[in-house]
């Protein structure tokens, strides 16, 4: 660019010996210097490159289940110190692992549900999901009265007062499957089942390709289109590495039955905010357990049976007997009712 | 650049107009340089109000706050039960439409409305059972067992009701609500429940789009379709089921 013109006259013989011509100068500089600034302009998005998170230990990091306990110590003290950076808020990470003889399962109460919603946001506000754009576990159908045929759900409902007469309510989240497709279809091994039946997701292992959200047939997973937003007073601290410590972008997430609270013996966030009771869980493998002793007793379906996946979430309503006192009837049961059916 | 020119000029060779190859390229570029370095900045989002909620709304309390045991009020700072009113008064059944006192109580219980039939005569501070022995308040789920049979069972296994805490003793307290946590026992109402509001809904693209006014009204989720199909949507006829407001939801499925 710093060349002075053309020092030849622009004779036509010159520029077929090569020589520099303003015509050819022209040309060829307009054309260099337009494709240079297109390649700058085509490499402008790395300016928003953070290279701040870009570290050798993030890096080479291990997949979850290649780690030795030290390298998960430190792990952790990389994460603690990177949530702290961001969100002022010194997170209680730990890396909880799955309990012996247990395999947790969710019950749901169809006739209890009014669809207030309680659910969704606990759980957004336990769990850390994005704010904005809005990331939530648990939809909740509004479903017309006799159908079960969730493609005429509505979960955009808005109304003064729920429960509506006309419907009833579908909670449907995270069905943490004993077949689950959205594992089988993952190319680097990011999610798996683990001993307790939860279905988690190493969110540092994850490469985004959202198969696992195409594969799942209960539209139970989330992308991370954009970095998540939370304020920095709303963060749970209360983390563990496979299931609420903050997400970046690109990466999937789902529900994980609040396992940092379930692996502790406590209840998920949904089920202790409902204010109905709709919401049960427990240990499957308990037979004293509410969950238990719902599947053995109560009539139970589970949600797109057809497909071979195997949920561990089960929906349920109760026999019918007379709930109201108008013209008193003793309740007409068969003995196969009693029983329940499963 | 101009050497590789060079070489493919002489077949040209002489030609006063020559083809303008290569002259647009350079303005091309540089316009889309211009662009994508001052034109917008990545991809605009649609922007979305976020809907952040209250913790205060996600209270994990029971709806209801049951009865002391025995039931107490404050009255010019002491605490009163029952019966430091009722043992200066006889005992006797009175007519819900006579009464002085309590005009609160609407009594809605069904067939069960006489006050004697829970409370007990004499103690107010307890509660009676059918075979006339007495219970405390805080044992109110037995008397209501004596009617509930099957809402107790369930209630029993952990079927019917609230259970918070934790979900195994072995780590902690399992703390299941009891009847009148979440019924007034004065006025059980079928549905049970009372009607909440709706915290806000989810404003996520990839959604069944609804005319929120009309359930039977829909569109098609593809939201590339929804837009080509503006102004023809679908209408789907009610379904006879849906007029009928049955209290239980499977009515119709249950064989």
């Amino acid at each position: 660019m710093s060349g002075a013109g053309g020092n030849a006259p622009g004779s036509e013989q010159a520029a077929y010996t090569g020589r520099l011509t303003r015509r050819s100068f022209l040309r060829g500089g307009l054309g260099a210097a337009g494709g240079l600034a297109a390649l700058a302009a085509s490499l402008n998005p790395l300016r928003e490159l953070d290279t701040s998170e870009l570290t050798v230990e993030k890096f080479l990091q291990k997949h979850y289940k290649e780690m030795t306990a030290d390298e998960m110590e430190g792990v952790l003290a990389r994460i603690r110190t990177e949530v702290e950076q961001r969100y002022a808020v010194r997170p209680e990470l730990r890396d909880i692992k799955a309990m012996d003889g247990v395999e947790f399962a969710y019950a749901l109460h169809l006739g209890r549900c009014i669809g207030c919603r309680r659910c969704v946001h606990a759980c957004v506000a336990e769990n850390n999901q994005s704010r904005s754009p809005e990331i939530q576990y648990i939809r909740v159908l509004e479903m017309p009265r006799g159908s079960v045929d969730i493609e005429r759900g509505n979960h955009h409902y808005d109304r003064p007062t729920v429960p509506d007469a006309g419907h009833y309510y579908m909670p449907i989240q995270c069905h943490q499957c004993a077949n689950p497709p959205c594992v089988k279809v993952c190319p680097v091994e990011a999610t798996w089942q683990e001993p307790d039946g939860i279905t988690v997701i190493d969110y540092d292992w994850c490469i985004g390709c959202r198969y696992c959200e195409a594969a799942c047939p209960y539209w139970a997973r989330r992308f991370n289109f954009t970095s998540p937003q939370i304020p920095n007073e709303q963060l749970n601290p209360n983390m563990s590495y496979l299931s609420n410590r903050p997400r970046r972008q690109g990466v999937m997430e789902k529900c994980h039955f609040c396992l940092h609270r379930t692996r502790e013996g406590r209840m998920p966030a949904c089920l202790e905010v409902c204010p109905v009771g709709a919401r049960k869980f427990g240990n499957l493998l308990d037979p004293d357990s509410e969950v238990a002793q719902i599947l053995r007793t109560k009539h139970v379906f589970v949600l797109k049976q057809d497909v071979g996946t195997l949920p561990r979430f089960f929906y349920y309503f109760d026999e019918d007997y007379p709930r109201s006192h108008a013209g008193i009837s003793l309740p007409v049961l068969q003995p196969h009712d009693v029983g329940g059916t499963r | 650049m101009p050497s590789k020119r060079s070489q493919a000029a002489p077949t040209r060779h002489g030609q006063p107009a020559r083809p303008l190859t290569g002259w647009f390229v350079g303005p091309i570029f540089l316009a889309l340089a211009l662009w994508f370095g001052i034109g917008p900045q990545g991809l605009a989002l649609p922007a979305s109000t976020p809907t952040s909620v209250d913790r205060s709304v996600l209270t994990t309390a029971p709806r209801r706050t049951a009865l002391s045991d025995p039931p107490t009020v404050r009255i010019d700072g002491f605490d009163r039960t029952c019966m430091s009113c009722h043992r200066m008064f006889p005992p006797r059944e009175v007519p819900a439409s006579k009464l002085l006192q309590h005009r609160h109580i609407a009594l809605a219980h069904g067939i069960n409305d006489r006050c004697h039939n829970c409370h007990h005569d004499d103690d107010r501070d307890l509660l009676v059972l059918r075979d006339e022995s007495t219970i405390s308040f805080g044992r109110v789920v037995e008397l209501c067992a004596q009617c509930h049979g099957p809402t107790y069972r369930d209630w029993q296994r952990g079927a019917h009701g609230r259970t918070n805490g934790y979900w195994d003793a072995h780590y902690g307290e399992v703390r299941r609500l009891g009847c009148t946590e979440c019924h007034d026992p004065h006025q059980p109402r079928v549905p049970a429940m009372d009607p909440l509001a709706p915290l806000p809904g989810p404003q996520a693209l990839r959604a069944p789009a609804y005319d929120v006014h009309d359930d039977h009204i829909f569109i098609t989720r593809d939201p590339l379709r929804r837009q080509a199909l503006r102004g023809h949507v679908e209408t789907i006829a009610p379904s006879p089921a849906a007029n009928s407001a049955p209290v239980e939801v499977f009515d119709e499925e249950e064989e």
